[in-house]
């Protein structure tokens, strides 16, 4: 409407401008009849236009929707929402669970920290994660997220806040295309890392993401990513962060580690699309460690299947146990590298598909493992006048002590995996994948660690899925063979998937 | 320090607007649209379409070429009403500049301008894959095309004003060959009226809407729900001895359930283009409703 108000105004300040211009022309002398007739002719054409202009306003306005509230027709929408809860985020709810068999030969992640994330699951029923999250804009500036993880851990119910972020939305004033996000987020490294894990394609995360990221990276920080504007897709971001979660931990600043990626992309021919990414992941860390875990190594059992794998060590740990065991402190960088394609034969994902993706990451790294050992006393050798120190803990019989030890450790090391899944009809799909995982040098293992697992899934529809996945691990001549039957369904609202 | 500067300075010259690139670009997420971009906008546009003729634009993904074509986009046309709702938002939020936000002149869901059918009245995931917003496939509703022609031309104008008088002229030209087009197909849907037919998915009710055909059933019993074998055989002792004419599947239905119920009752199943380039003789707008009518026809001529 503003901008016919502004014309009227216009035109009726027009009309005594163009008044006193013919009136001052009829002053300088009496105009003859042609004058006359040629001035009503201008006018005449003149107000044509004018007529002509607002016509094509009004018409333009006609097409468009009401302006001021900015979805239109809301006329026929079923039931409009009032009240306080009229503007409640989308909730989502992502129920999981399992059912699994295994040998009792645990291959583990020997050479690398087992993080809390990356242990191989339980035996017999189990629920893995179940995941609540909510999202929404929050202005027309933002948008904002939370997801809480919740799992179930030796009967204790254990949360983790997975993500809370906040997202500039387009139109923040930020150029077209520029994204910040802030918070704690599954940050952009790889294919899997930005994905919740109830979106994969398999019950367990790959070796590399286990080994290097304990699952996946979801520190503290901020990122700005970039859409590049041009005819193939092509992204560039970096972030800060706090650098508290693997690969690293402990953080002393709070700003120890940066990333920055870059992915191109593009469609390759009528029905299929591809997607590759480089990326890096940089900082120092001061003290991370594995999962806090009973004394499975070192003592008892365990010890006899590491002697098989060849993994021998006497009393004196071996480097690998620093490795596996130790709390790191150091500089710490991850690269990677990950490609994604996607093949719909007919065009329709939905009835038929075939996706292979791999991602191989290299971590190098400089620092000081410190290992923690236990030294148990016979209680008879020690004072009975108690001469004994905060750290210090009675183990059945024995009196037992922490001692630190200390050892400078570099190493690369690395890990790969590829996939391919195959929808062969509209709710069935299988997949096969292979992983790969060459311990850090320095570790002095022989073996590489590796999985094969296979997978045949049935959809009922897009928010309700049913897995079966056998995974064959190997290190040396330890065998694991883990069967998983597995549900992964959601409720409420489900975001869109990335590519 | 440095590096930042450093890095400051890349990105500008990357997020330089290209000077050159003065020609709208409208990404239309369904072919139906990207024909009608073309009609309104000519050679002073350019147009893609992220899905093709054959493919079902609910299960798509957000494919990286679709964040490029976004990223650069003046105007996104779609159906609207949650159809792509499975990845529309990833391009929205991903690579959309601000003007194809919602609200905003760029952004354009046809449901939002027209009368949209089948609004249910419960919203419930075990009734399947449904709409909230009602059925989003407006388009097989000629009348609906004209709307959206008038909306398209209205919003080019006012996003590249300098070309106006032409969006105007090819509006004005195509507003003349349709509602003429339309005359036509009145008389001939007046010849199919009444006429029963089964579906697919309820991709269909804004044609039956418009023709006046009969819908005595569906073969998929839940929405996005591949039809179970149970349901079919409820399906097959309904339509036995109901007249029914023609079973329509869009080329993107599986073929397997429309053709074992044509085998059992000898109803012809019938493969409606949908959209432009559904089928061959799809090519353009006009064509798309020709050619259906016309199967609509042999359909009902053959039983």
């Amino acid at each position: 409407m503003r901008k016919i108000a502004g014309f009227v105004r216009m035109a009726a300040m027009g009309l005594p401008v163009l008044f006193a211009v013919s009136l001052a022309e009829a002053q300088s002398g009496p105009p003859t009849a042609e004058e006359l007739a040629a001035q009503i002719d201008a006018l005449k054409q003149d107000y044509e236009k004018r007529i002509a202009a607002l016509e094509a306003q009004i018409a333009a306005m006609k097409a468009k929707p009401p302006a001021a509230d900015g979805q239109a027709a809301p006329a026929s929408k079923p039931t409009m929402r009032t009240g306080d809860n009229a503007f409640n985020p989308a909730l989502g709810v992502v129920l999981n669970a399992m059912f699994v068999d295994r040998s009792d030969e645990e291959v583990g992640l020997p050479g690398f920290q087992l993080g809390h994330e990356s242990e191989r699951p339980e035996k017999g029923f189990s629920l893995g994660h179940s995941e609540v999250s909510m999202s929404g804009n929050i202005d027309d500036k933002f948008r904002g997220g939370l997801t809480l993880g919740l799992g179930a851990h030796d009967g204790e119910t254990e949360v983790e806040l997975e993500e809370a972020y906040i997202q500039t939305l387009a139109g923040s004033g930020l150029p077209d295309g520029v994204r910040l996000k802030a918070g704690r987020a599954l940050w952009t490294f790889g294919y899997l890392n930005e994905q919740h894990a109830h979106a994969d394609d398999f019950s367990d995360r790959p070796l590399p993401y286990r080994a290097f990221l304990d699952g996946a990276y979801n520190d503290d920080g901020a990122e700005l990513s970039v859409v590049i504007p041009g005819d193939i897709y092509s992204e560039i971001g970096g972030g800060l962060f706090r650098g508290g979660d693997t690969p690293f931990g402990g953080s002393e600043s709070g700003r120890e580690a940066w990333s920055a990626y870059a992915r191109v992309g593009g469609d390759v021919g009528l029905n299929s699309a591809l997607r590759l990414g480089a990326y890096v992941l940089d900082g120092e860390a001061h003290g991370r460690a594995g999962a806090p875990h009973e004394d499975e190594h070192g003592h008892g059992e365990e010890d006899e299947h590491e002697g098989e794998a060849g993994n021998d060590h006497e009393d004196e740990p071996g480097h690998a146990e620093y490795f596996s065991e130790g709390s790191f402190a150091g500089d710490t960088r991850l690269f990677g590298v990950d490609f994604r394609y996607t093949l719909a034969p007919t065009g329709n994902a939905r009835e038929q598909e075939l996706i292979l993706q791999g991602e191989y990451f290299r971590r190098s790294e400089s620092g000081v493992y410190t290992l923690e050992e236990e030294h148990c006393v016979d209680p008879g050798d020690v004072d009975n006048s108690g001469e004994i120190d905060g750290t210090e803990e009675t183990h059945g019989h024995e009196v037992c002590e922490m001692e630190a030890e200390f050892e400078r450790l570099n190493g690369d090391a690395n890990g790969w995996y590829a996939q391919a899944v195959y929808k062969f009809l509209p709710q069935w799909r299988v997949g096969a994948r292979y992983a790969r995982l060459s311990p850090p040098s320095d570790a002095e293992l022989d073996n590489d660690i590796s999985t094969f697992s296979t997978m045949l899934d049935w959809t009922n529809s897009e928010f309700g899925r049913v897995r079966l996945q056998y995974n064959r691990e190997t290190f040396g001549d330890v065998r694991d063979n883990q069967l998983i039957l597995q549900y992964v369904m959601s409720l409420g609202a489900h975001g869109a998937h990335s590519f | 320090m440095k590096r930042t500067a450093l890095a400051a300075a890349f990105a500008a010259a990357l997020l330089a607007p290209a000077a050159a690139d003065a020609e709208v670009r409208i990404l239309a997420c369904e072919p139906e649209w990207a024909a009608l971009a073309e009609e309104i906008g000519g050679d002073d546009v350019t147009v893609h379409s992220a899905t093709h003729g054959r493919q079902d634009a609910h299960y798509i993904r957000a494919r990286p070429s679709l964040i490029a074509k976004v990223r650069r986009a003046k105007i996104l046309l779609c159906s609207g009403a949650d159809l792509e709702v499975g990845w529309l938002p990833v391009l929205l939020e991903r690579g959309a500049g601000r003007i194809l936000q919602p609200g905003q002149p760029g952004h354009i869901m046809a449901a939002d301008h027209v009368e949209v059918l089948e609004r249910p009245a419960v919203l419930d995931r075990s009734l399947g894959d449904i709409h909230p917003g009602g059925n989003p496939h407006v388009h097989l509703d000629p009348r609906n095309i004209a709307i959206l022609a008038d909306v398209l031309a209205g919003r080019l104008e006012q996003i590249d004003p300098e070309r106006a008088e032409v969006y105007r002229q090819r509006l004005a030209s195509f507003q003349a060959r349709w509602a003429e087009a339309m005359a036509g197909w009145r008389e001939r849907i007046a010849a199919l009226r009444g006429m029963k037919v089964i579906v697919y998915h309820k991709a269909w009710v804004y044609l039956l809407h418009w023709t006046g055909l009969d819908r005595i059933a569906v073969l998929e019993r839940v929405s996005g729900v591949p039809p179970t074998a149970s349901h079919l055989v409820e399906v097959l002792d309904r339509v036995r001895d109901s007249g029914a004419r023609a079973i329509l599947r869009a080329p993107f239905d599986p073929e397997d359930a429309a053709e074992w119920l044509s085998g059992k009752t000898g109803i012809p199943a019938v493969e409606l283009p949908f959209t432009v380039g559904g089928r061959p003789e799809a090519t353009d707008l006009f064509s798309l409703f020709d050619s259906t009518l016309a199967l609509l026809e042999e359909a009902k001529d053959r039983s």
